[in-house]
């Protein structure tokens, strides 16, 4: 999973020049000074905001504390001693928890334009007197919140990457079942498109059921697939021919109009599959196969 | 190795160990080609299941014995072949094409039994 996920380490601490460290040191002594003050401005203004508002309530005053307390000192190291890997990690983390507790990355720009003017405010009370510096500061400020957003934003990608990867691994699951219709009798419903990993399952599932159930004859069902390209037909073979090297016979069914075009059109063989026009008739022929005869019972036809 | 070949009934039970050389398999073939002459056998049965690979020259093999007995008036089935096995084989492209094939031993056994006498539904 690791090696799909969104690569979130390696976060470079921001390219910073001498002067740049020296104005986030001024920073931070503002800001530092004022964190507290500004924490609690920051939570009034966003009470009201559709999406951190009903969060902040959710969560626990000590809770919210404890992590402001976390984050002030884990800021303050990587503003006056350059030690950024710690902060990332935090922001990397704390992105990633409110990925999943559905706050957009949106909110996370909303935030910083109510937090941005506060620090402002109070740079400019401090540097007021001298332009210059309170302009590097403020530049210093903007690379700072850069690499901040950077940071969550990757958080949250690799946040809804998990998603979707744990999405996909429950539909493989979901989408290749195998069951058992009678002694000797399997029936595998495809459903879907069929990539190459899929059709790989699938043919691994189907061969290691005919081996568990001592399976004489496989169905194969491919009335949900939408479209079959050449790849598609080529598993399908593969796996009839697996399926056959186990001593189980395949039967295709399902094939709809438009797939049995197409594959006529591109020019793949599937002669060598058994194919029944639907499920039905696949079922009576395998059932015939495995000498099992299906009709009504004699107490219901009187 | 002499692959050991036992004798049951009308029939012939063959075991295929993974560590086989193509020496040891060639040798199989013409123990298999000569025996079934001798005993007059009906039917061969090459099991597999012990082999863990299967490449083109052990399938190639099983054609051969396949095609031979076929001549000297036997039915061969493959048994035993793994799911893993079976899938890498057609990954390959290597096919066993007009050989019977079977679960294992006893599903052998029963496709040399009905070769004759085809099921009709019981």
């Amino acid at each position: 999973m690791a090696s799909t996920a969104v690569q979130t380490d390696g976060h470079r601490p921001p390219d910073l020049t001498s002067g740049e460290r020296r104005a986030l040191e001024d920073l931070w002594r503002v800001y530092g000074a004022h964190y507290d003050e500004i924490t609690e401005e920051t939570k009034v203004a966003l009470a009201d905001d559709p999406e951190f508002g009903p969060l902040i309530r959710s969560i626990p005053e000590a809770v919210l504390e404890e992590q402001s307390r976390t984050s002030k000192e884990l800021l303050r190291r990587a503003l006056m001693e350059g030690d950024w890997q710690p902060y990332f990690a935090d922001l990397l983390q704390q992105g990633a928890g409110y990925a999943r507790m559905g706050l957009s990355f949106a909110s996370w720009f909303r935030a910083l334009s109510v937090v941005r003017p506060m620090i402002t405010r109070r740079l400019r009370e401090a540097f007021g007197a001298e332009p210059d510096r309170l302009l590097s500061v403020m530049d210093a400020m903007g690379k700072w919140f850069d690499s901040t957003m950077g940071v969550i934003g990757d958080a949250y990608l690799s946040a809804k990457q998990e998603t979707i990867l744990e999405q996909q691994e429950a539909i493989r699951e979901l989408s290749t079942p195998v069951l058992t219709l009678m002694d000797g009798l399997l029936l595998l419903p495809v459903v879907g498109v069929i990539d190459s990993h899929r059709a790989r399952q699938m043919t691994d599932q189907l061969l290691q059921a005919i081996h568990q159930y001592r399976a004489k004859v496989v169905v194969i069902d491919i009335t949900g697939v939408a479209a079959v390209d050449s790849m598609v037909a080529n598993h399908l073979l593969q796996a009839v021919e697996a399926a056959g090297l186990l001593g189980a016979a395949a039967i295709v069914t399902g094939v709809s109009a438009e797939v049995a075009q197409t594959v006529v059109k591109i020019g793949v063989d599937l002669s060598r599959l058994r194919t029944v026009g639907d499920l039905r008739g696949g079922l009576a022929e395998a059932m015939r196969l495995v000498g099992f005869r299906l009709g009504k019972a004699e107490s219901a036809a009187d | 190795m002499a692959i050991p070949i036992l004798k049951l009934g009308d029939y012939l039970i063959a075991s295929i160990q993974s560590a086989l050389t193509d020496a040891d398999l060639t040798r199989l073939q013409d123990d298999l080609a000569r025996q079934v002459g001798d005993l007059r056998s009906r039917g061969v049965i090459v099991d597999v299941t012990a082999a863990e690979v299967m490449d083109s020259f052990t399938i190639r093999t099983l054609l051969d014995i396949a095609h031979v007995g076929k001549l000297r008036g036997a039915d061969t089935v493959i048994v035993g072949l793994k799911p893993e096995v079976a899938f890498a084989m057609v990954q390959l492209g290597l096919r066993l094409d007009g050989v019977a094939t079977g679960l294992d031993l006893e599903e052998g056994l029963a496709i040399l039994g009905h070769v004759r006498e085809p099921t009709d539904g019981g």
